[in-house]
């Protein structure tokens, strides 16, 4: 008796153990992995140069695609073209879309990032799987966590991402997973296939922050391979308002680590 | 023709910068957030999140259709500028007729989805003594909120010690859920916005 019950414990044990310590974990549609805490340079300037400090978090490993976007709308109509009402969109919401629930997968493929999806769409979309868009410092503390080993393919990752930001061929994306751009911890495609909608989209400049004419060009100059890329994304996100939807634009989603947070439980219970 | 799409955003951008800059700049003492684009001629009423008030009751948007609502949202933790915003929507509702009073709704809707429990909130209530019919102190999920405040154009942001940096603003909703008219800032007057709700009463 007593023995099974030290083994029945033992295998408890062991089962909390391995889960715990695997990363990885399904939250409905997509694969999310751990971004374990940490602190990275914005490209913003900071408190008296202190780097900004971002808590564990998970993170969708890829965007979301079109196939997963259908599942969503079928589930929530109110989402759908014909039914989203104009106050949480602009007039081109999946404007390739052959049909409400239809994108035309020849043409815009099943396991392409869907884009043309407004910030409401795309926070509804993240709350509909229990989650919620990432931070703006939650994304770009992922984004630097490549694992770029030296000078010569970090000068090459640097001049394909100018070329990436100077020409994202909308008619022709990539599919998720396939740019073979990932970061130490396997979120992908942060870099090389479409800008994504962050929760903040628009950085609060507050009184933390002074920003001066100077500050774009201090961007360009910092020394680090994010930092023209990071740039870029600053400035077109500030363009951003929650309605619009762009070829370019598209999102995935992030989920309250489990030890940090009382809002899932929040969530839940209401 | 993409390079140029990518220069007009990188301009415009700068322009926002300089902007934003600017707003900084002006704001920096009271950590007040101008408020955000909004677009009065859509409902509110559109989003479908259920929310909970204070007494623990679920309450969605649309439950007020038809009715006249003042929207605030603030946080409980914020002991300087939040009461000074809940003072305003009660002057703001106290200027209305005391006989329309009570077809007026007040939604005080906390950004901070973290501490402001139903429990913390109905505390606040009854601190400012304001646990009264027709008031509603309510909570959400993160997202539900965050969409809320942007229909609205509440900015707010956690800062690094835990509060928030917010805009100050009390939203009036017509019947159909459409911005009536809003007040941005603290200790503003309210009789405009009184004679808006008083003009929307006396036509239902």
């Amino acid at each position: 008796m007593r023995s099974q019950t030290k083994i029945s414990t033992l295998a408890t044990l062991m089962i909390v153990v391995i889960a715990t310590f695997i990363p990885e974990i399904t939250f409905s549609q997509t694969a999310s992995v751990l971004v374990p805490e940490g602190s990275f340079h914005s490209v913003l300037p900071e408190i008296k140069g202190e780097p900004i400090e971002v808590g564990s978090f998970y993170m969708d490993q890829t965007a979301v695609t079109n196939e997963q976007y259908v599942k969503f709308l079928k589930e929530n109509p109110e989402w759908r073209r014909s039914e989203i009402p104009s106050i949480f969109t602009n007039n081109g919401y999946l404007r390739e879309w052959k049909s409400d629930l239809d994108p035309d997968y020849e043409k815009l493929g099943e396991n392409r990032p869907v884009t043309r999806v407004s910030w409401y769409a795309a926070n509804a979309y993240c709350s509909e799987q229990g989650g919620r868009l990432p931070t703006l410092n939650e994304w770009e503390y992922s984004a630097q966590l490549l694992d770029i080993e030296d000078e010569a393919e970090m000068n090459r990752f640097s001049s394909n991402l100018i070329s990436w930001y100077s020409g994202i061929d909308v008619k022709n994306l990539q599919e998720v997973g396939t740019t073979g751009i990932e970061t130490i911890y396997g979120v992908q495609d942060q870099f090389g296939l479409v800008m994504e909608w962050v929760e903040d989209y628009k950085p609060i400049i507050a009184d933390e922050l002074s920003l001066d004419c100077g500050t774009v060009g201090r961007m360009q100059t910092l020394n680090s391979i994010y930092s023209y890329a990071a740039s870029i994304r600053y400035i077109t996100r500030m363009s951003f308002n929650p309605k619009i939807t762009t070829g370019m634009v598209g999102f995935r989603c992030a989920y309250d680590s489990v030890e940090s947070s009382s809002e899932i439980e929040n969530g839940d219970t209401l | 023709m993409k390079k140029g799409i990518i220069i007009t955003l990188f301009f415009i951008g700068m322009w926002s910068l300089n902007t934003l800059a600017q707003h900084a700049h002006h704001n920096h003492k009271q950590q007040e957030m101008k408020a955000g684009e909004i677009h009065p001629e859509h409902s509110v009423y559109h989003m479908s999140a259920e929310f909970t008030d204070h007494r623990e009751a679920p309450i969605k948007l649309a439950d007020f259709k038809g009715e006249t609502v003042i929207v605030v949202m603030f946080y409980g933790n914020c002991t300087e500028v939040c009461p000074i915003l809940i003072r305003d929507s009660w002057r703001l509702y106290s200027a209305v007729d005391e006989t329309h009073r009570s077809q007026v709704n007040v939604l005080a809707i906390s950004f901070d989805t973290e501490n402001d429990s139903p429990k913390v909130l109905k505390d606040y209530a009854e601190y400012e003594q304001l646990n009264i019919p027709g008031w509603y102190f309510i909570t959400g999920k993160h997202t539900d909120i965050k969409m809320l405040a942007t229909m609205l154009g509440v900015k707010y942001q956690q800062t690094s010690d835990g509060h928030f940096a917010h805009s100050n603003l009390v939203t009036v909703l017509d019947g159909e859920g459409k911005i009536a008219t809003r007040v941005e800032g603290l200790n503003q007057p309210m009789e405009e916005a009184a004679a808006v709700i008083e003009a929307m009463l006396t036509n239902f």
